[in-house]
């Protein structure tokens, strides 16, 4: 291919439907940099997506777009990724999405290690819904289903999936919008699971977790001394130390992916001759005769 | 005497190998030419807890069991107290009595009785104590005089592939059987002899499998499923063949992610399907919901059991047939597709795929315990009666712009193009959309994208499997019913005739969209109808009575007691109420 895309080619002519300065935006602009950076084609690109203000952004992401049910993106997202797997598949959602309604597919999605790039747009809240406590809303957080401060403990997302198997594990932050790209890059060009989860402020009803919370609350983990994302156990002291939010590729590794493991043929599942086979198909009868 | 018409029961302890030997005795009968209906009844446990397999064996296929049991062979005291009232009146039971011995008051004396040490033997003579049903098996084969080298045979074909210790082991078994009943009851005759008939080309095969496999040469190359009694067989099926033809299987972590796998799949363009029964098809529904309205094929096959909740997960029941039709919240359209027999249900799946592939929605094919997890015998499946159309499907460049994926068409079916497609990108929304997908909340476009998609229950019309009419189509006596009914249904049919009552059954093969124009002509005339189902409110009583009002003369014959029927049990509710016009509510479950 010798064209040269640019993140235009990704843009939808339907105009992005969030709040003025969401977070959100940030994610949506380095993702279609992303692809353009990679050379991806939009055809050859299947987005997928859950419910609430992040799964909006399937519609405005020029490529085959699904905006399906409520926190159902990674089993769509995988099977469309055995369907062909010549396809790059991403699949995006909040962290309601993802890690509420979701959570039991999130686990799963990370052991099963197929290769897609799933990206969950933290904002501590639930926008659409106007303002509740999501699974990340920190204890205390006060809103109208939480009027005397949220009671649950915040769910650390990335330390889950490292602790099922997860195989690349990074965090960016929707207001470093060229290592945000660089991350998105590196997690889609990775051969297995990518889980990008993207600090991505709600301006409207998180007062708290704001751009300049964020600001002072985050740091590059490769910016440490002893930093090193292919170490398990120190990965999983960063994610869960006290203080600053780690960003960047917090842990990544090499393991055979799910479609290696279910030996898919290397011709894509959709491209299989349904009719050619027909006499081998009719031998099957005989172990019934 | 001959009596080529025999229903064999095996009872005993669940993880006792009843099943394996049952299945063993399926293919003997089989070898013998005789027409096979097997029924599993089966607790839901892995060890323990009363299980029995009952085998039907007879020269016309009968679909379904038998109005009693022939021959009863129990391996405990369980199996006979359990089931000796439902014995034929000169059957017979081979009893276990290695360490029970049964009361006087169970010992019917109306039926024969062998009482065989199986254990003991097994143990002490045989020397492995695994070995007591195929042990039985020689007693049972020697009493309704079965060829020994047909049943030696089946022995060694069984257990081939673990080694010839275990073939002769067990081919000494079924010798040692015979030598029992020669020694000790020569002048006890069963009064069955069973006479071998050419086996001829046919087929012995449970639904289920008919099911997998009918899929599998529809195209169907994705399998996402989440196990599931009684529907895991078709996952385990698909897990086995799919991939040896380019597919895959995928086991998900629960229902939710199997329906939405068969969907991203579908939208990626392959033929996929789930299965399921009861409590995963509750789960299901929310997405069954997206696939009608993104109006991406899908089949999924509903294994129904005895609900509510967790019910009687190994028992068969018809009580999931609301769910499939109304679950949900909006409006979709959606085809209901129940095949009568196993052979059928390879043709049913099959056609499944075309019908949602052609017209782009979801596709259930609803069959239950008795139907799926049954072995019947059949004739060899004819594969060209399986076409694979991809219809709308688009795969060649379109012209991004101009190009609507959900354009809207007489038809209702819009072009659908396929990720990899130039051209072809588009938002598949579960919001509503217009015709190009973009999401819109404009009333007009609702008006209209809801009559395009609702448009297809009318074109589909001529694409869906009609119903059959079995006996005089002129008869006054109307019977109605599907599945896994069919069977003592069409021999229902047979046996009133024979006793001078005519009557006719309509088979239903595609309950939605409802065939109101078929079930008007069937009962036109009608003087009594019964309408034959397995729950208790009449769930496809009330489908019927949308078509033709409250009717003095239609009775519900219904049974819920996870049990399927057994002719006489609908022979008995059609004489009952044929003559005096009373309207009773027949129920005949086993009380």
């Amino acid at each position: 291919m010798s064209v040269t895309l640019t993140p235009k080619d990704f843009a939808t002519a339907t105009p992005a439907w969030w709040c003025a300065g969401c977070g959100d935006y940030g994610v949506l602009s380095a993702l279609k940099s992303a692809l353009a950076e990679l050379g991806k084609t939009p055809e050859n690109v299947a987005f997928v997506s859950g419910i609430g203000c992040s799964g909006k952004i399937s519609g405005y992401v020029h490529s085959y777009a699904f905006h399906g049910v409520h926190g159902r993106a990674l089993p769509v997202a995988t099977a469309v990724k055995l369907a062909n797997h010549d396809l790059t598949v991403i699949a995006a959602g909040g962290d309601g999405d993802g890690y509420a309604i979701g959570a039991g597919h999130f686990m799963h999605a990370v052991r099963r290690n197929a290769n897609i790039t799933y990206i969950v747009m933290d904002n501590q809240t639930y926008g659409l819904t106007k303002g509740q406590s999501s699974p990340t809303s920190a204890t205390g957080y006060v809103t109208g289903t939480s009027p005397q401060g949220n009671p649950d403990a915040p769910i650390n997302g990335l330390a889950v999936a490292l602790a099922a198997g997860g195989s690349f594990l990074a965090r960016g932050f929707s207001a470093h919008p060229k290592k945000l790209v660089d991350l998105l890059v590196a997690a889609i060009e990775h051969d297995g699971f990518s889980v990008v989860e993207v600090m991505s402020p709600c301006v409207t009803y998180n007062k708290i977790n704001t751009f300049a919370w964020f600001k002072e609350h985050t740091y590059y983990a490769d910016e440490r001394p002893g930093y090193d994302p292919a170490n398990r156990a120190h990965a999983f002291d960063i994610m869960m130390a006290e203080g600053p939010i780690p960003l960047g590729i917090l842990y990544r590794d090499a393991r055979p992916t799910l479609e290696t493991l279910l030996h898919l043929p290397a011709t894509p599942v959709v491209a299989a001759d349904l009719t050619g086979v027909r006499g081998e198909l009719d031998n099957l009868q005989n172990a019934y005769a | 005497m001959v009596w080529n018409d025999v229903e064999i029961m095996f009872g005993g302890q669940a993880g006792d190998g009843s099943l394996t030997t049952g299945d063993l005795i399926a293919g003997i009968l089989k070898r013998l030419g005789l027409e096979i209906y097997t029924y599993k009844d089966f607790p839901s446990r892995i060890r323990g807890g009363h299980t029995n397999y009952v085998i039907r064996g007879s020269e016309h296929a009968n679909y379904g069991m038998a109005d009693m049991v022939d021959v009863l062979v129990a391996f405990d005291l369980e199996a006979v107290s359990a089931h000796v009232d439902e014995m034929r009146p000169g059957g017979f039971v081979i009893f276990d009595n290695s360490s029970e011995t049964v009361p006087a008051d169970l010992r019917r004396s109306d039926v024969t009785w062998y009482d065989v040490p199986l254990a003991k033997i097994a143990k002490e003579e045989l020397g492995l104590a695994l070995v007591r049903n195929t042990l039985a098996l020689g007693v049972l084969a020697k009493l309704l005089g079965m060829d020994p080298a047909v049943v030696r045979a089946a022995v060694t074909g069984v257990y081939e592939r673990k080694g010839e210790k275990v073939v002769a082991i067990n081919v000494a078994a079924v010798d040692a059987g015979g030598a029992y009943v020669e020694r000790h009851y020569a002048e006890w005759p069963s009064g069955y002899g069973l006479r071998a008939r050419p086996d001829g080309d046919r087929l012995l095969m449970m639904g289920n499998d008919a099911i997998a496999y009918g899929s599998l040469v529809a195209g169907c190359r994705f399998m996402a499923g989440y196990p599931i009694t009684p529907a895991t067989d078709v996952l385990e099926w698909m897990a086995k063949y799919a991939p040896r033809f380019g597919g895959v299987t995928i086991q998900a972590e629960d229902e939710l992610a199997a329906i939405n796998m068969t969907l991203g799949a579908s939208f990626a363009g392959v033929r996929a399907m789930t299965a399921t029964s009861g409590p995963g098809q509750a789960l299901m529904t929310e997405a069954i919901g997206l696939a009608g309205v993104l109006e991406i094929p899908v089949v999924v096959v509903e294994c129904a059991r005895t609900g509510p909740s967790t019910g009687m997960p190994t028992k068969t029941e018809q009580s999931n047939l609301n769910h499939l039709i109304f679950s949900g919240h909006g409006e979709i359209p959606r085809v209901v597709l129940a095949p009568g027999t196993v052979e059928d249900s390879f043709y049913i799946a099959a056609q499944a795929f075309d019908i949602a592939e052609k017209y782009q929605c979801p596709v259930f094919v609803l069959t239950e315990q008795a139907l799926c997890q049954s072995k019947a015998t059949l004739p060899r499946l004819d594969l060209d009666r399986v076409k694979v159309e991809r219809e709308k499907m688009q795969l060649e460049p379109v012209e991004f712009g101009a190009y609507q994926r959900f354009a809207d068409t007489p038809d209702g079916v819009s072009p659908r193009t396929i990720p990899g497609v130039e051209g072809g990108m588009h938002l598949a929304p579960g919001s509503e959309h217009s015709p190009s997908g973009v999401i819109t909340e404009n009333s007009k476009n609702r008006t209209r994208m809801m009559d395009k998609r609702m448009r297809k229950m009318e074109s589909m019309h001529d694409d869906l499997p009609r119903g059959i009419v079995h006996g005089d189509p002129n008869a006054p006596i109307a019977i109605l019913g599907y599945g896994s009914n069919r069977g003592p249904i069409a021999e229902s049919l047979d046996r009133l005739a024979a006793r001078g009552t005519a009557a006719k059954f309509f088979e239903f093969r595609t309950l939605w969209p409802f065939p109101e124009d078929d079930v008007r002509a069937f009962l036109a005339g009608a003087e009594h109808i019964f309408v034959v189902e397995n729950n208790y409110s009449g769930q496809l009583e009330r489908l019927i009575r949308y078509v033709t009002g409250p009717l003095e003369s239609m009775h519900p014959v219904r049974k819920y007691d996870g049990k399927p029927f057994r002719p006489i049990e609908i022979i008995g509710a059609v004489e009952r109420f044929a003559s005096p016009d009373e309207r009773v509510l027949v129920r005949v479950n086993r009380t």
